[in-house]
């Protein structure tokens, strides 16, 4: 067993790109999910925005990757208006069903034959990311050179999308934590608290519902942009349901309606999640036994770890809604 | 007791991956020939074809549609002479067979110098289609009908479990995938501890049932299913008053754990059940139906009809509406609710999976099978009214027909799309649904 290997790739995991793709998407999560009691299961769909708004400006549009971040954030503003019309008035559970729905049928229609002039079908839209790749070379972070030292070892390419994106999740984590301070916030809190009672204030319910919809979900748009940027490429399968459900683990994780717990939550998901990644796969290199009775084999090692995932989320619901850092007090989205 | 039979059966769903590995298949890939810019082939898959297999006596051995890789696999019963067909009528709009490909290709026994034989179509520019509109209508409405048929019977357990206890359940998908997965370990995988039954006609010796068997011992074990995960998850919560919230956040978690288990279990694949997959489609006028599927939407019909009369006319049924319409009130009447509760998580898995045995044999079974149908399940009980079982009736109906006939407007890829214009517009302009009762939400 290669220990120092495991150690490496942990560590990486803890702090790595997905850490952060997750923890934007977490924030944004957190302010509809966490601070309003909306419950967004399409967040992948507002990633998806941000990818696509980035992927198509050199695809379709034929103009500088940069216009891709206004026009991705119009797409999620839209996205939102279509999510939010229908359901914002009625009960939670209308929300979570159109919008997981909408997720998938963006999933679909991008992944189309019918639309691959626009969207690149299920191949997805590749080499947009240049200009943000020459700004990390221009400053000195040169994409082909090593950085650092065991155990933490990294590219130019990857050092640059990492800076750039923890400095996105401390600007939007402040930006976040300052409103929510704000009277903006707190009605946002009051609203989750109890729906009528601000009502009977005089607030439009459905307006500030709305409004954190669309701001969660600009932020969930963000974070796609990241995950594109790094990866130089966006590919429809990586906005599929199951993307949603792990940010909103990774989000209980850390402890919802606390900004600290929507980044320290895809933190520790994603470094628990990529040491038993590594670790089973260095157990399982011989399919491992219990009487005959396969208990597994290297190609189920990720299968058992989404598995671990679900478990995980089932054993919060039931002993820790709130989270391992959040307030049970701030959990009151049921009415409790 | 339950919890050991289901156990049982997801225990030794082992080794059923490798249980058709050493048999023949065909591996049929449809593609759009395309070129790049430079001149170099650039083919494109074409997912959402519907393909089939005939044998020399033109009985058809499968039926599938291809993945999104355009590729469609064929376990064949033997080595032999067999027939590989593309419906036309499903390939994309404006998409036409290449000239140069025709639409049956024949196969010989010799041919399969390995154990897959590879079969290509390819298709061209666009010209028009040459079936009439008026087949195409209503084939595809014979096609709504029987996914209708499924989506009913999968949506009265959700809709029903969330009018009495007001969980929107995101796992019954996966509730799904297991009566149909059940159904499949018993059927090829079989139980070798109960092969002593052998001298019961229907199980051979190596404790594999015939689907005949398997179908209906599927069902209850997805009803015993439904039972423990009220039993061991649901109903501890409701006593201890946790929120809807946390339990729906909840199945959420649940619905990873089993579709990972499944995958892990199963691996990628679709397989069909060992029998029914040989089947001659008849030809009714403009509609051709195999016998195989006449018979799945008869019986869905019978089972869909008496859950319908029994939960009018009986005592029970009676009750379960009353909870399902206003638990307090029921409660104050006498009804013991959670027993009402435990009767709709039975019946609701029970009904999931029998959705899923049927949808297995229409379509063959894959981990994903019921997350896949989740979202036409909730259009289909958004647009019948959520908590209504006769609604979800209704809307499983309209969404499944809809859906189906969609698919001549829309590219079929796109054929789920229409559902999701109808839950908005549903949510916009009637709420309640068709058959729920308004009430003031904000």
């Amino acid at each position: 067993m290669d220990w120092s290997l495991i150690i490496e790739n942990s560590i990486k995991g803890f702090i790595g790109i997905n850490a952060v793709y997750f923890a934007v998407a977490a924030i944004g999560l957190n302010v509809q999910f966490g601070f309003t009691g909306l419950l967004n299961f399409g967040q992948a769909g507002f990633m998806a925005c941000g990818a696509y708004g980035l992927g198509m400006t050199a695809h379709y549009f034929g103009i500088s990757m940069w216009w891709g971040i206004p026009i991705g954030i119009g797409f999620s503003v839209l996205l939102g208006f279509l999510m939010g019309i229908p359901t914002l008035r009625l009960r939670a559970d209308y929300l979570a069903i159109v919008t997981i729905a909408s997720a998938e049928i963006i999933r679909l229609v991008v992944r189309s034959v019918k639309f691959k002039t626009y969207f690149g079908g299920s191949d997805g839209i590749n080499g947009f990311s240049d200009p943000f790749r020459k700004i990390g070379d221009d400053i000195g972070i040169v994409q082909a050179n090593q950085y650092g030292f065991w155990p933490l070892r990294f590219t130019g390419r990857e050092l640059w999308t990492l800076v750039v994106g923890w400095v996105v999740v401390a600007i939007v984590a402040y930006f976040v934590y300052l409103l929510m301070k704000s009277p903006w916030g707190r009605v946002l809190k009051a609203i989750r608290e109890d729906e009528d009672a601000v009502r009977s204030l005089g607030k439009s319910v459905f307006s500030y519902k709305m409004q954190s919809l669309i701001l969660g979900g600009a932020i969930g748009t963000m974070s796609g942009m990241i995950f594109a940027l790094d990866r130089g490429s966006v590919q429809p399968d990586n906005y599929s349901r199951d993307v949603t459900f792990y940010i909103l683990t990774a989000l209980v994780l850390g402890g919802v309606a606390k900004v600290s717990g929507s980044i320290v939550g895809p933190m520790i998901f994603w470094g628990i999640f990529t040491f038993m990644d590594n670790f089973l796969r260095q157990v399982a290199k011989d399919p491992v036994h219990l009487g005959n009775f396969t208990i597994m084999k290297s190609t189920q090692v990720g299968q058992l770890n989404y598995m671990l995932i679900g478990l995980t989320l089932i054993l919060l619901m039931v002993y820790r809604p709130q989270g391992v850092f959040g307030n049970r007090k701030e959990m009151a989205f049921d009415g409790h | 007791m339950l919890f050991l039979a289901i156990g049982a059966v997801l225990s030794f769903s082992l080794g059923s991956a490798h249980a058709s590995d050493d048999g023949y298949s065909i591996r049929v890939q449809v593609r759009q020939q395309q070129r790049d810019e430079a001149g170099k082939t650039d083919n494109q898959p074409i997912p959402s074809v519907t393909v089939f297999v005939t044998g020399t006596d033109g009985v058809e051995i499968g039926r599938l549609v291809t993945d999104a890789a355009g590729i469609a696999i064929f376990e064949l019963p033997h080595k032999g002479d067999y027939t590989v067909t593309i419906d036309e009528s499903t390939l994309p709009d404006g998409q036409k067979l290449d000239a140069g490909t025709s639409s049956s290709q024949n196969l010989l026994s010799d041919s399969f110098v390995t154990k897959t034989k590879v079969v290509n179509f390819f298709t061209g520019g666009s010209q028009s289609v040459s079936q009439s509109l008026f087949e195409r209508v209503t084939q595809r409405l014979v096609d709504g009908v029987r996914l209708g048929l499924i989506l009913a019977m999968c949506s009265v357990g959700l809709s029903l479990i969330f009018g009495t206890t007001g969980l929107t359940n995101f796992a019954h998908g996966e509730m799904v995938t297991f009566g149909g997965l059940a159904a499949f370990v018993l059927n090829i995988s079989g139980l070798s501890f109960l092969g002593f039954l052998s001298f019961i006609p229907g199980i051979r010796p190596d404790g594999t049932f015939h689907i005949l068997w398997a179908a209906p011992i599927g069902i209850v074990l997805g009803g015993g299913f439904g039972w423990a995960l009220n039993y061991a998850i649901f109903g501890r919560l409701r006593k201890r008053g946790v929120g809807l919230v946390t339990q729906m956040v909840l199945t959420v978690g649940l619905s990873i754990l089993l579709r990972n288990f499944f995958l892990s279990r199963f691996e990628g694949r679709t397989r069909p059940y060992a029998e029914f997959t040989l089947q001659r489609a008849m030809e009714f006028g403009p509609i051709s139906i195999t016998a195989r599927d006449l018979i799945v939407s008869i019986l869905s019909l019978i089972i869909l009809v008496s859950v319908a009369l029994a939960l009018r006319f009986t005592r029970l049924g009676k009750a379960t509406r009353a909870v399902s319409d206003n638990p307090d009130l029921a409660s104050a009447t006498g009804i013991d609710s959670e027993k009402v509760i435990r009767l709709v998580w039975i019946l609701g898995g029970a009904l999931a999976a029998a959705g899923g045995i049927f949808r297995g044999l229409d379509e063959q079974v894959s981990f994903d099978m019921g997350g896949r149908l989740l979202f036409l399940l909730f259009a289909s009980i958004t647009l019948g009214g959520l908590g209504s079982a006769f609604g979800a009736l209704m809307g499983g109906f309209v969404v499944g027909i809809m859906v189906e006939v969609a698919s001549l407007v829309v590219p079929t890829e796109l054929k789920a799309t229409p559902a999701l214009l109808v839950l908005i517009l549903v949510l916009l302009l009637r709420p309640q649904g068709i058959l729920g009762r308004a009430q003031r939400v904000g």
